[in-house]
């Protein structure tokens, strides 16, 4: 649930970013940090090992701006994607109001996308979270790569989104979809906000 | 001192005047902050609440894998000062975590006894029911959208 302080009127979200290894979901932390200016964000935190993949986490506070009088605040996390880092997935979505899932487009990535899809869900079941009602986004990722080494969102669609959640082709790399993304997935986590009671 | 809740700030302040701690963080298990005393601009509360977090999660598995039970304290040994990062349970249910930093005008027994009691009495402060309230107006997505917009320089 979204922290909601009603003396300063100020509402704190946790939108963490999943998916398989290599998929860019650190990439894209790394594009809304350079694109927001610095007033609206806080440092960005990277547990990394020597090769730059993530070992812990990634964490990214922004600054949304006023909405319905509450200044709103973002905390973005991203998880290591790799499969033997189960534990530490856990304990970064634990208390998360919304996931988008970095999806990998090339086509020899197609499985690892399929098992950290279930490993998501088995991750918000144990924590008693309802995946069909959770505000949760996908992206396409790498959709720029050559068409011969990619899958198309169409295929990817039928594949991954059986819930029929929003989702958006991009190229994290060079910001593409990365903007979408996060607008949808903000604005499923806040819609869920103001449709429900706050603490 | 910063609290997102009003009862949080008595217990706090009773807590600072007799630990003689300087920076106090207190969190939410999963990286909130709900409230800070002594923080500057300089140092990222944020920050330090994720990784706060971040250290008593991944101790508190460490300590379920090794099978010793639960470790609801860590305390590092800085140079000039030392940290405490504790957790503790609130009556509306999940753990709290508070992360204090203190140097040699205390010593770890003191803060440790006043950080047992301030877990204790924000306990018995916390409300036991939460009260419901409309946050957000039915037609918040333009601003949302106006937010983003500016944020990214669309």
């Amino acid at each position: 649930m979204p922290l909601v302080n009603f003396t300063t009127r100020e509402i704190t979200c946790k939108l963490v970013y999943y998916g398989p290894g290599r998929s860019g979901k650190t990439t894209n932390l790394l594009y809304v940090h350079g694109r927001v200016p610095e007033p609206r964000r806080g440092r960005m935190i990277s547990l990394a090992t020597h090769g730059d993949r993530t070992l812990f986490f990634d964490f990214l506070p922004i600054d949304l701006g006023a909405i319905s009088g509450f200044t709103t605040r973002f905390q973005l996390y991203t998880v290591p994607g790799q499969v033997y880092y189960a534990a530490t997935r856990r304990l970064v979505l634990q208390g998360a109001d919304g996931v988008v899932f970095v999806a990998d487009s090339q086509a020899r990535r197609f499985d690892e996308n399929l098992e950290s899809l279930r490993d998501l869900q088995d991750n918000l079941l144990e924590q008693g979270i309802d995946a069909r009602e959770f505000p949760m986004v996908l992206q396409y990722n790498k959709q720029d790569l050559p068409r011969e080494l990619i899958l198309a969102p169409d295929a990817l669609e039928d594949s991954l989104n059986f819930r029929g959640v929003p989702s958006f082709a991009a190229d994290a790399l060079h910001g593409g979809g990365v903007f979408e993304t996060l607008k949808a997935a903000s604005s499923l986590i806040l819609r869920r906000l103001s449709q429900g009671a706050a603490s | 001192m910063r609290a997102v809740e009003p009862w949080v700030e008595t217990p706090l302040t009773e807590f600072l005047r007799e630990s003689s701690a300087h920076l106090v963080l207190l969190m939410t298990s999963s990286g909130q902050v709900v409230a800070q005393h002594g923080f500057a601009r300089s140092v990222d509360v944020m920050g330090c609440a994720s990784l706060g977090a971040a250290i008593s999660a991944s101790t508190a598995e460490i300590a379920k894998i090794m099978g010793v039970g639960s470790l609801g304290q860590v305390v590092h040994q800085g140079g000039t000062r030392r940290v405490l990062l504790g957790s503790f349970p609130m009556r509306h249910g999940g753990n709290w975590l508070g992360l204090i930093v203190f140097g040699d005008d205390t010593s770890i027994g003191v803060v440790q006894v006043f950080f047992a009691r301030l877990a204790n009495a924000l306990h018995r402060a916390a409300p036991v029911a939460r009260e419901s309230r409309q946050i957000l107006a039915e037609q918040f997505e333009d601003e949302l959208n106006a937010s983003l917009r500016s944020l990214f320089g669309r």
